[in-house]
Protein backbone atom coordinates (compact mmCIF):
# COMPACT_ATOMS: atom_id res chain seq x y z
CA UNK A 1 0.00 0.00 0.00
CA UNK A 2 0.78 3.62 -0.64
CA UNK A 3 1.38 5.70 1.95
CA UNK A 4 2.38 8.80 0.10
CA UNK A 5 1.51 9.56 -3.61
CA UNK A 6 3.06 12.44 -5.21
CA UNK A 7 1.31 13.36 -8.51
CA UNK A 8 2.57 15.72 -10.97
CA UNK A 9 3.85 18.46 -8.64
CA UNK A 10 5.57 21.46 -9.63
CA UNK A 11 7.14 23.96 -7.82
CA UNK A 12 8.55 26.83 -9.60
CA UNK A 13 10.14 30.36 -8.31
CA UNK A 14 9.43 33.74 -9.64
CA UNK A 15 12.31 36.14 -9.66
CA UNK A 16 12.70 38.94 -12.38
CA UNK A 17 14.36 37.37 -14.36
CA UNK A 18 12.01 34.47 -15.06
CA UNK A 19 10.57 31.65 -13.50
CA UNK A 20 13.01 28.94 -12.41
CA UNK A 21 10.94 25.49 -12.45
CA UNK A 22 12.77 24.00 -9.73
CA UNK A 23 10.55 20.81 -9.58
CA UNK A 24 8.56 20.08 -12.97
CA UNK A 25 6.10 17.45 -12.89
CA UNK A 26 7.46 14.90 -10.50
CA UNK A 27 5.20 12.05 -9.71
CA UNK A 28 6.08 9.17 -7.99
CA UNK A 29 4.61 6.85 -4.93
CA UNK A 30 6.12 6.07 -1.19
CA UNK A 31 4.87 2.56 0.33
CA UNK A 32 4.32 1.87 3.61
CA UNK A 33 7.39 0.82 5.73
CA UNK A 34 9.39 1.33 2.70
CA UNK A 35 12.89 3.72 1.72
CA UNK A 36 12.05 5.79 -0.71
CA UNK A 37 15.82 7.66 -2.53
CA UNK A 38 15.68 10.68 -4.34
CA UNK A 39 18.98 11.07 -5.81
CA UNK A 40 20.62 13.62 -7.98
CA UNK A 41 23.46 16.58 -7.51
CA UNK A 42 22.84 19.73 -6.47
CA UNK A 43 20.24 21.92 -8.41
CA UNK A 44 18.39 18.76 -9.42
CA UNK A 45 14.90 19.75 -7.25
CA UNK A 46 15.22 16.93 -4.75
CA UNK A 47 15.16 18.75 -1.50
CA UNK A 48 12.76 21.13 -3.28
CA UNK A 49 10.39 17.69 -3.94
CA UNK A 50 11.23 16.74 0.02
CA UNK A 51 9.98 20.68 1.19
CA UNK A 52 7.42 20.61 -1.39
CA UNK A 53 5.72 17.45 0.74
CA UNK A 54 6.19 19.36 4.01
CA UNK A 55 5.05 22.49 2.26
CA UNK A 56 7.89 24.79 3.70
CA UNK A 57 8.44 26.27 0.08
CA UNK A 58 8.48 30.15 1.20
CA UNK A 59 7.72 33.21 -0.92
CA UNK A 60 9.20 32.97 -4.02
CA UNK A 61 8.89 30.11 -4.41
CA UNK A 62 4.88 28.36 -5.14
CA UNK A 63 3.59 24.82 -5.32
CA UNK A 64 1.61 25.38 -8.67
CA UNK A 65 0.46 22.27 -9.66
CA UNK A 66 0.21 18.32 -8.62
CA UNK A 67 -1.11 16.60 -5.53
CA UNK A 68 0.41 15.20 -2.27
CA UNK A 69 -1.90 12.57 -1.29
CA UNK A 70 -1.18 11.34 2.13
CA UNK A 71 -3.27 7.95 2.76
CA UNK A 72 -5.41 9.24 -0.34
CA UNK A 73 -5.64 12.64 1.90
CA UNK A 74 -4.43 15.74 -0.51
CA UNK A 75 -2.14 17.79 1.60
CA UNK A 76 -2.04 20.84 -0.56
CA UNK A 77 -5.32 21.34 -0.18
CA UNK A 78 -5.49 21.25 3.97
CA UNK A 79 -5.33 24.62 5.91
CA UNK A 80 -2.27 26.09 7.59
CA UNK A 81 -3.59 24.56 10.56
CA UNK A 82 -4.49 21.23 9.60
CA UNK A 83 -1.24 21.03 7.82
CA UNK A 84 0.52 21.96 10.91
CA UNK A 85 -0.73 18.61 12.90
CA UNK A 86 0.43 17.26 9.78
CA UNK A 87 3.85 18.03 10.26
CA UNK A 88 5.98 16.95 12.86
CA UNK A 89 3.30 14.27 13.65
CA UNK A 90 2.73 12.52 10.82
CA UNK A 91 5.62 13.22 8.49
CA UNK A 92 9.05 14.59 10.28
CA UNK A 93 12.14 16.04 8.69
CA UNK A 94 15.59 15.54 9.62
CA UNK A 95 18.40 17.93 8.28
CA UNK A 96 21.65 17.56 7.25
CA UNK A 97 23.55 19.54 9.72
CA UNK A 98 23.04 18.41 13.06
CA UNK A 99 25.76 21.31 13.70
CA UNK A 100 23.29 24.31 13.42
CA UNK A 101 19.57 22.43 13.64
CA UNK A 102 19.89 21.88 17.03
CA UNK A 103 19.05 25.08 19.51
CA UNK A 104 22.43 25.35 21.52
CA UNK A 105 20.45 27.44 24.22
CA UNK A 106 18.05 24.41 25.26
CA UNK A 107 18.73 20.87 26.44
CA UNK A 108 18.73 17.64 24.52
CA UNK A 109 15.97 16.51 26.49
CA UNK A 110 13.89 19.76 26.08
CA UNK A 111 14.46 19.75 22.39
CA UNK A 112 12.71 16.28 21.98
CA UNK A 113 10.07 17.18 24.57
CA UNK A 114 9.01 19.79 22.79
CA UNK A 115 7.46 17.44 20.03
CA UNK A 116 5.75 15.94 22.63
CA UNK A 117 4.19 18.96 24.22
CA UNK A 118 3.08 20.28 20.66
CA UNK A 119 1.31 17.07 19.61
CA UNK A 120 0.71 14.51 22.75
CA UNK A 121 -1.06 17.32 24.78
CA UNK A 122 -2.70 14.29 26.87
CA UNK A 123 0.35 13.58 28.00
CA UNK A 124 1.84 14.54 31.63
CA UNK A 125 5.19 15.81 32.53
CA UNK A 126 6.05 12.76 33.77
CA UNK A 127 4.74 10.44 30.78
CA UNK A 128 6.56 12.78 28.53
CA UNK A 129 9.86 12.44 30.30
CA UNK A 130 9.47 8.51 30.04
CA UNK A 131 8.75 8.94 26.26
CA UNK A 132 11.31 11.16 26.13
CA UNK A 133 13.64 8.76 27.53
CA UNK A 134 12.43 5.43 25.77
CA UNK A 135 13.00 7.91 22.48
CA UNK A 136 16.59 8.74 23.35
CA UNK A 137 17.38 4.70 23.99
CA UNK A 138 15.74 3.89 21.11
CA UNK A 139 18.10 5.65 18.76
CA UNK A 140 21.50 4.13 20.87
CA UNK A 141 22.36 7.42 23.01
CA UNK A 142 23.94 5.93 26.37
CA UNK A 143 22.80 7.40 29.68
CA UNK A 144 19.74 8.66 28.13
CA UNK A 145 18.84 9.57 32.02
CA UNK A 146 22.38 11.72 31.72
CA UNK A 147 22.25 12.94 28.58
CA UNK A 148 18.71 14.44 28.66
CA UNK A 149 19.98 17.16 31.01
CA UNK A 150 23.24 17.97 28.40
CA UNK A 151 23.16 20.86 25.63
CA UNK A 152 23.96 19.68 22.10
CA UNK A 153 27.72 21.20 22.19
CA UNK A 154 28.44 18.84 24.56
CA UNK A 155 27.50 16.03 21.99
CA UNK A 156 29.41 14.53 18.94
CA UNK A 157 28.17 14.77 15.16
CA UNK A 158 27.23 11.81 14.93
CA UNK A 159 25.20 11.72 18.76
CA UNK A 160 23.69 15.11 17.26
CA UNK A 161 22.39 13.50 14.05
CA UNK A 162 20.74 11.36 16.57
CA UNK A 163 19.07 13.04 18.55
CA UNK A 164 17.97 14.73 15.41
CA UNK A 165 16.11 11.39 14.72
CA UNK A 166 14.61 11.19 18.14
CA UNK A 167 13.06 14.55 18.02
CA UNK A 168 11.72 13.13 14.54
CA UNK A 169 11.05 9.69 15.44
CA UNK A 170 9.35 11.12 19.20
CA UNK A 171 5.81 11.18 17.75
CA UNK A 172 6.30 8.39 15.89
CA UNK A 173 5.40 9.57 12.11
CA UNK A 174 3.94 7.76 9.34
CA UNK A 175 6.61 9.57 7.23
CA UNK A 176 10.45 10.25 7.91
CA UNK A 177 11.93 12.85 5.57
CA UNK A 178 15.50 12.95 5.59
CA UNK A 179 17.53 15.30 3.67
CA UNK A 180 21.12 14.50 3.55
CA UNK A 181 21.62 13.09 7.07
CA UNK A 182 24.80 11.74 6.90
CA UNK A 183 26.40 13.98 4.31
CA UNK A 184 28.33 16.09 7.12
CA UNK A 185 29.36 12.63 9.19
CA UNK A 186 32.37 10.56 8.96
CA UNK A 187 32.00 7.27 7.01
CA UNK A 188 32.09 4.85 10.01
CA UNK A 189 29.47 7.18 11.77
CA UNK A 190 27.34 7.58 8.76
CA UNK A 191 27.21 3.15 8.72
CA UNK A 192 25.78 3.23 12.49
CA UNK A 193 23.22 6.03 11.21
CA UNK A 194 22.06 4.56 8.26
CA UNK A 195 21.80 1.43 10.19
CA UNK A 196 19.95 3.04 13.06
CA UNK A 197 17.41 4.27 10.37
CA UNK A 198 16.74 1.02 9.67
CA UNK A 199 16.14 -0.80 12.38
CA UNK A 200 13.99 2.16 13.56
CA UNK A 201 11.87 1.22 10.22
CA UNK A 202 11.35 -2.54 11.15
CA UNK A 203 10.81 -1.28 14.37
CA UNK A 204 8.08 1.35 14.07
CA UNK A 205 7.20 0.21 9.97
CA UNK A 206 8.10 4.51 9.11
CA UNK A 207 8.32 5.16 5.61
CA UNK A 208 11.46 6.69 4.76
CA UNK A 209 11.84 9.54 2.01
CA UNK A 210 15.78 9.52 1.81
CA UNK A 211 17.27 12.63 -0.13
CA UNK A 212 21.37 11.90 -1.05
CA UNK A 213 23.53 13.06 -3.59
CA UNK A 214 25.61 9.97 -2.60
CA UNK A 215 24.80 6.77 -4.70
CA UNK A 216 26.51 4.74 -1.82
CA UNK A 217 24.16 5.73 0.43
CA UNK A 218 21.23 4.68 -1.92
CA UNK A 219 22.63 1.57 -2.34
CA UNK A 220 22.87 0.73 1.25
CA UNK A 221 19.62 2.18 2.33
CA UNK A 222 17.33 2.40 -0.69
CA UNK A 223 13.96 -0.01 -2.06
CA UNK A 224 13.02 2.30 -4.48
CA UNK A 225 15.03 5.32 -6.06
CA UNK A 226 14.02 8.36 -7.66
CA UNK A 227 16.80 9.77 -10.23
CA UNK A 228 16.33 13.71 -10.43
CA UNK A 229 17.59 15.62 -12.96
CA UNK A 230 16.82 19.77 -13.26
CA UNK A 231 13.69 19.55 -11.81
CA UNK A 232 12.49 16.35 -13.69
CA UNK A 233 12.36 12.15 -13.18
CA UNK A 234 14.97 10.75 -15.45
CA UNK A 235 15.12 6.72 -13.93
CA UNK A 236 12.72 5.21 -11.51
CA UNK A 237 13.19 2.04 -10.69
CA UNK A 238 13.83 -0.60 -7.42
CA UNK A 239 17.36 -0.31 -6.21
CA UNK A 240 18.10 -3.70 -7.59
CA UNK A 241 17.15 -2.53 -10.91
CA UNK A 242 18.58 0.32 -11.08
CA UNK A 243 22.30 -0.61 -9.54
CA UNK A 244 22.13 -4.09 -11.89
CA UNK A 245 20.51 -2.27 -14.86
CA UNK A 246 21.08 1.17 -15.10
CA UNK A 247 19.17 2.62 -17.93
CA UNK A 248 18.75 6.26 -18.35
CA UNK A 249 22.48 7.89 -19.68
CA UNK A 250 22.07 9.86 -16.88
CA UNK A 251 22.36 7.99 -14.46
CA UNK A 252 24.75 5.31 -16.06
CA UNK A 253 26.79 8.85 -15.93
CA UNK A 254 26.62 9.21 -12.23
CA UNK A 255 27.42 5.69 -11.52
CA UNK A 256 30.40 5.87 -13.59
CA UNK A 257 31.53 9.45 -12.21
CA UNK A 258 32.35 7.25 -8.75
CA UNK A 259 35.29 5.39 -8.69
CA UNK A 260 34.59 1.54 -7.69
CA UNK A 261 37.85 0.00 -5.11
CA UNK A 262 38.48 -3.52 -7.34
CA UNK A 263 36.75 -2.44 -10.61
CA UNK A 264 38.18 0.68 -11.83
CA UNK A 265 41.67 1.04 -12.53
CA UNK A 266 43.58 2.69 -10.20
CA UNK A 267 44.59 6.32 -11.91
CA UNK A 268 42.41 5.93 -14.83
CA UNK A 269 39.97 8.94 -15.97
CA UNK A 270 36.70 9.08 -14.58
CA UNK A 271 33.81 8.92 -16.63
CA UNK A 272 31.94 12.21 -16.00
CA UNK A 273 28.46 13.73 -16.33
CA UNK A 274 28.92 15.59 -19.72
CA UNK A 275 27.70 19.43 -19.48
CA UNK A 276 27.23 19.46 -23.01
CA UNK A 277 25.00 16.45 -23.66
CA UNK A 278 20.67 17.74 -22.99
CA UNK A 279 20.09 14.55 -20.72
CA UNK A 280 16.35 15.50 -20.63
CA UNK A 281 16.40 14.70 -24.58
CA UNK A 282 16.49 11.10 -24.16
CA UNK A 283 13.18 8.84 -22.64
CA UNK A 284 12.21 8.88 -19.11
CA UNK A 285 13.02 5.24 -17.65
CA UNK A 286 9.80 4.84 -15.22
CA UNK A 287 10.17 0.85 -14.13
CA UNK B 1 64.24 4.54 -5.57
CA UNK B 2 62.68 7.43 -6.50
CA UNK B 3 63.82 10.42 -5.03
CA UNK B 4 62.73 11.61 -1.24
CA UNK B 5 61.05 14.85 -0.94
CA UNK B 6 59.87 14.79 2.30
CA UNK B 7 61.09 13.04 5.42
CA UNK B 8 58.94 13.54 8.21
CA UNK B 9 60.73 12.48 11.59
CA UNK B 10 58.98 11.86 14.98
CA UNK B 11 56.55 14.73 14.29
CA UNK B 12 54.44 15.53 17.50
CA UNK B 13 51.73 18.68 17.61
CA UNK B 14 49.97 19.21 21.45
CA UNK B 15 47.42 21.97 22.15
CA UNK B 16 46.99 22.88 25.00
CA UNK B 17 43.54 23.68 26.63
CA UNK B 18 43.06 25.75 29.82
CA UNK B 19 39.92 24.64 31.55
CA UNK B 20 39.71 27.26 34.29
CA UNK B 21 42.05 29.34 36.43
CA UNK B 22 42.79 26.60 38.91
CA UNK B 23 42.52 23.96 36.64
CA UNK B 24 45.75 22.07 34.96
CA UNK B 25 45.31 22.79 31.41
CA UNK B 26 44.09 19.60 29.69
CA UNK B 27 46.95 18.56 26.28
CA UNK B 28 45.50 17.19 23.38
CA UNK B 29 47.68 15.35 21.33
CA UNK B 30 46.88 16.15 17.81
CA UNK B 31 49.84 14.71 16.48
CA UNK B 32 51.96 11.99 18.28
CA UNK B 33 55.05 10.95 17.02
CA UNK B 34 54.22 10.22 13.32
CA UNK B 35 57.07 9.30 10.89
CA UNK B 36 56.55 9.12 6.89
CA UNK B 37 58.41 10.09 4.08
CA UNK B 38 57.32 11.28 0.55
CA UNK B 39 58.66 10.41 -2.48
CA UNK B 40 59.10 12.62 -5.62
CA UNK B 41 56.03 12.26 -8.07
CA UNK B 42 53.91 9.71 -6.09
CA UNK B 43 50.58 10.78 -4.13
CA UNK B 44 50.62 10.14 -0.57
CA UNK B 45 47.20 10.24 0.81
CA UNK B 46 46.79 10.56 4.41
CA UNK B 47 43.04 9.78 5.61
CA UNK B 48 41.12 9.39 8.71
CA UNK B 49 38.31 10.71 10.17
CA UNK B 50 37.52 14.48 11.43
CA UNK B 51 40.15 14.59 14.51
CA UNK B 52 42.31 12.21 13.74
CA UNK B 53 45.22 15.08 12.71
CA UNK B 54 45.49 14.52 9.37
CA UNK B 55 44.83 18.01 8.83
CA UNK B 56 47.57 19.38 11.44
CA UNK B 57 50.05 17.22 9.43
CA UNK B 58 49.57 19.89 6.28
CA UNK B 59 49.69 22.69 8.53
CA UNK B 60 52.77 21.64 10.48
CA UNK B 61 53.86 20.59 6.66
CA UNK B 62 52.98 23.97 5.21
CA UNK B 63 54.71 25.66 8.49
CA UNK B 64 51.68 27.50 9.49
CA UNK B 65 52.14 26.15 12.72
CA UNK B 66 55.35 24.68 14.38
CA UNK B 67 55.73 21.19 16.13
CA UNK B 68 55.82 20.56 19.35
CA UNK B 69 58.66 17.89 18.56
CA UNK B 70 60.11 16.42 15.54
CA UNK B 71 61.72 17.31 12.52
CA UNK B 72 59.90 17.83 8.87
CA UNK B 73 62.60 17.04 6.07
CA UNK B 74 62.27 19.35 3.08
CA UNK B 75 64.94 17.63 0.48
CA UNK B 76 67.23 17.02 3.18
CA UNK B 77 66.99 20.23 5.13
CA UNK B 78 64.77 20.95 8.45
CA UNK B 79 62.02 23.68 7.66
CA UNK B 80 62.55 24.45 10.68
CA UNK B 81 65.73 25.50 10.67
CA UNK B 82 65.87 27.37 7.25
CA UNK B 83 66.61 31.31 6.74
CA UNK B 84 63.89 33.57 5.70
CA UNK B 85 65.44 33.29 2.41
CA UNK B 86 65.15 29.64 2.02
CA UNK B 87 61.62 29.82 3.95
CA UNK B 88 60.16 32.62 0.89
CA UNK B 89 61.45 29.50 -1.44
CA UNK B 90 59.84 26.78 0.01
CA UNK B 91 56.63 28.49 0.39
CA UNK B 92 56.88 28.74 -3.78
CA UNK B 93 57.60 24.85 -3.83
CA UNK B 94 55.00 23.62 -1.69
CA UNK B 95 50.93 24.98 -2.17
CA UNK B 96 47.52 23.84 -1.02
CA UNK B 97 44.22 23.63 -2.27
CA UNK B 98 41.53 24.04 0.05
CA UNK B 99 38.34 21.97 0.84
CA UNK B 100 35.84 24.69 0.42
CA UNK B 101 35.87 26.89 -2.81
CA UNK B 102 33.43 28.82 -0.95
CA UNK B 103 35.56 30.72 1.42
CA UNK B 104 38.71 30.28 0.28
CA UNK B 105 38.61 32.60 -2.58
CA UNK B 106 38.35 36.68 -1.70
CA UNK B 107 34.79 37.54 -3.19
CA UNK B 108 35.80 40.96 -3.76
CA UNK B 109 39.03 39.47 -6.62
CA UNK B 110 38.09 39.03 -10.02
CA UNK B 111 39.42 35.31 -11.31
CA UNK B 112 42.70 37.32 -12.83
CA UNK B 113 43.54 38.93 -10.22
CA UNK B 114 43.51 35.43 -7.18
CA UNK B 115 45.48 33.45 -9.82
CA UNK B 116 47.76 36.25 -10.63
CA UNK B 117 48.68 37.15 -6.68
CA UNK B 118 51.04 34.64 -6.36
CA UNK B 119 53.21 35.96 -9.21
CA UNK B 120 52.57 39.65 -8.50
CA UNK B 121 54.19 38.67 -4.51
CA UNK B 122 56.88 36.20 -5.58
CA UNK B 123 57.79 36.86 -9.29
CA UNK B 124 59.54 39.64 -11.16
CA UNK B 125 57.31 39.40 -14.14
CA UNK B 126 55.37 42.12 -15.75
CA UNK B 127 51.82 42.37 -15.33
CA UNK B 128 51.48 41.19 -18.80
CA UNK B 129 53.85 38.51 -19.13
CA UNK B 130 51.59 37.89 -15.34
CA UNK B 131 48.22 38.08 -17.50
CA UNK B 132 49.86 35.99 -20.17
CA UNK B 133 50.98 33.49 -17.49
CA UNK B 134 47.34 33.05 -15.34
CA UNK B 135 45.38 32.48 -18.99
CA UNK B 136 47.74 29.59 -19.67
CA UNK B 137 47.12 28.44 -16.24
CA UNK B 138 43.29 29.12 -16.24
CA UNK B 139 43.66 27.20 -19.65
CA UNK B 140 45.37 24.17 -18.33
CA UNK B 141 42.71 23.48 -15.48
CA UNK B 142 40.28 23.74 -18.50
CA UNK B 143 38.75 27.32 -17.70
CA UNK B 144 37.91 29.80 -20.44
CA UNK B 145 39.94 33.04 -21.27
CA UNK B 146 36.57 35.25 -21.31
CA UNK B 147 36.57 34.11 -17.34
CA UNK B 148 39.25 36.35 -16.92
CA UNK B 149 37.29 39.41 -15.52
CA UNK B 150 34.54 37.66 -13.73
CA UNK B 151 34.16 36.88 -10.18
CA UNK B 152 33.85 34.21 -7.72
CA UNK B 153 30.50 34.29 -7.08
CA UNK B 154 30.09 33.80 -10.72
CA UNK B 155 30.89 30.43 -10.92
CA UNK B 156 29.87 26.40 -9.55
CA UNK B 157 31.65 24.76 -6.51
CA UNK B 158 33.74 22.62 -9.63
CA UNK B 159 34.78 26.26 -11.57
CA UNK B 160 35.62 27.93 -7.81
CA UNK B 161 38.02 24.28 -7.18
CA UNK B 162 39.80 25.08 -10.87
CA UNK B 163 40.35 28.67 -9.39
CA UNK B 164 42.15 27.51 -6.20
CA UNK B 165 44.24 24.92 -8.19
CA UNK B 166 45.05 26.79 -10.82
CA UNK B 167 46.17 29.82 -8.52
CA UNK B 168 47.75 26.87 -6.52
CA UNK B 169 50.02 26.36 -9.99
CA UNK B 170 50.91 29.50 -10.58
CA UNK B 171 54.29 29.59 -9.07
CA UNK B 172 55.41 26.08 -10.44
CA UNK B 173 55.41 23.93 -7.17
CA UNK B 174 56.61 21.00 -6.77
CA UNK B 175 54.49 19.58 -3.99
CA UNK B 176 50.73 20.41 -3.77
CA UNK B 177 48.98 19.51 -0.12
CA UNK B 178 45.27 18.87 -0.97
CA UNK B 179 43.02 19.13 1.76
CA UNK B 180 39.88 17.27 0.78
CA UNK B 181 39.78 19.28 -2.37
CA UNK B 182 36.45 16.90 -3.73
CA UNK B 183 34.48 16.42 -0.44
CA UNK B 184 32.35 19.32 -0.78
CA UNK B 185 31.49 18.63 -4.73
CA UNK B 186 28.93 16.49 -6.24
CA UNK B 187 29.74 13.39 -7.37
CA UNK B 188 30.09 14.14 -10.75
CA UNK B 189 32.06 17.42 -11.03
CA UNK B 190 34.27 15.28 -8.05
CA UNK B 191 35.05 12.76 -11.30
CA UNK B 192 36.23 16.22 -13.23
CA UNK B 193 38.05 17.46 -10.46
CA UNK B 194 40.14 14.16 -10.06
CA UNK B 195 40.84 13.76 -13.30
CA UNK B 196 42.12 17.22 -13.76
CA UNK B 197 44.48 16.38 -10.92
CA UNK B 198 45.65 13.69 -12.30
CA UNK B 199 46.24 15.14 -15.48
CA UNK B 200 48.08 18.13 -13.97
CA UNK B 201 50.11 15.57 -12.20
CA UNK B 202 51.66 14.06 -15.21
CA UNK B 203 52.12 17.29 -16.95
CA UNK B 204 53.94 19.01 -14.35
CA UNK B 205 55.73 15.73 -12.76
CA UNK B 206 53.81 17.25 -9.58
CA UNK B 207 53.55 15.55 -6.21
CA UNK B 208 50.77 15.30 -3.73
CA UNK B 209 49.42 14.87 -0.41
CA UNK B 210 46.22 14.05 -0.76
CA UNK B 211 43.73 14.87 2.36
CA UNK B 212 40.46 12.70 2.49
CA UNK B 213 38.40 10.41 4.47
CA UNK B 214 36.95 8.65 1.42
CA UNK B 215 38.75 6.19 0.88
CA UNK B 216 37.23 5.14 -2.53
CA UNK B 217 38.38 8.65 -3.77
CA UNK B 218 42.11 7.77 -2.02
CA UNK B 219 42.18 4.38 -3.68
CA UNK B 220 41.69 5.43 -6.76
CA UNK B 221 44.25 8.43 -6.95
CA UNK B 222 47.21 7.64 -4.23
CA UNK B 223 50.32 5.66 -4.64
CA UNK B 224 50.57 5.52 -1.22
CA UNK B 225 48.26 5.38 1.71
CA UNK B 226 48.65 6.82 5.45
CA UNK B 227 45.54 5.70 7.89
CA UNK B 228 45.99 8.14 10.95
CA UNK B 229 43.74 7.52 13.42
CA UNK B 230 43.67 9.75 17.04
CA UNK B 231 47.40 11.44 15.98
CA UNK B 232 48.91 8.37 15.30
CA UNK B 233 49.84 6.28 11.74
CA UNK B 234 47.96 3.50 12.24
CA UNK B 235 48.59 1.81 8.99
CA UNK B 236 50.96 2.90 6.06
CA UNK B 237 51.21 1.14 2.60
CA UNK B 238 50.79 0.90 -1.24
CA UNK B 239 46.98 1.64 -2.37
CA UNK B 240 46.96 -1.81 -3.47
CA UNK B 241 48.18 -3.62 -0.37
CA UNK B 242 45.86 -1.59 1.96
CA UNK B 243 42.88 -2.95 0.15
CA UNK B 244 43.64 -6.63 -0.53
CA UNK B 245 45.37 -6.80 2.74
CA UNK B 246 44.35 -4.39 5.67
CA UNK B 247 45.88 -5.62 8.90
CA UNK B 248 44.75 -2.74 11.42
CA UNK B 249 41.54 -3.27 12.91
CA UNK B 250 40.50 0.63 11.94
CA UNK B 251 41.44 0.45 8.75
CA UNK B 252 39.34 -2.80 8.22
CA UNK B 253 36.14 -1.12 10.23
CA UNK B 254 37.11 2.27 7.22
CA UNK B 255 37.09 -0.28 4.28
CA UNK B 256 33.64 -1.77 5.42
CA UNK B 257 32.16 1.67 5.47
CA UNK B 258 32.50 2.04 2.00
CA UNK B 259 29.72 1.11 -0.39
CA UNK B 260 30.58 -1.20 -2.79
CA UNK B 261 28.39 -0.15 -6.25
CA UNK B 262 28.75 -2.19 -9.14
CA UNK B 263 30.23 -0.82 -12.47
CA UNK B 264 27.55 0.40 -14.42
CA UNK B 265 28.03 -0.38 -18.48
Amino acid sequence: MNLIEVKHLKTYFYSDEGVNKAVEDVSFEIPQGKTVCIVGESGSGKSITAMSIMQLIDYPGKIVGGEILLEGRNLLELSDAQMRKVRGREISMIFQEPMTSLNPSYTVGYQIDEALRLHHKHLNKKQRHAKVIEAMELVGIPDPAEKYHEYPFKLSGGQRQRVMIAIAMACEPKLLIADEPTTALDVTIQAQVLDLMKKLQDETGTSILFITHDLGVVYQIADEVVVMYRGHIVEKASAKELFDDPRHPYTRALLNSIPKPGITPRKSRLETVDDSVDYLAFPKEIR
Amino acid sequence: MSQTVFQIEHLKKYYEINLGLFKKPKIIKAVDDISFDVRKGEILSLVGESGCGKSTTAKLILKIEDPTDGAILFEGKNIMEFSAKELAEYRTKVQIIFQDPYSSLNPRWKVGKIIGEPLVLNSDMTPEQIKERVLYLMDRVGMRPEWYDRYPHQFSGGQRQRIGIARALALKPEVIICDEPVSALDVSIQAQVLNLLLDLQEEFDLTYIFISHDLSVVNHISDRIVVMYYGHIVEMKSAEELFNNPEHEYTRKLLSAIPVIKAAS
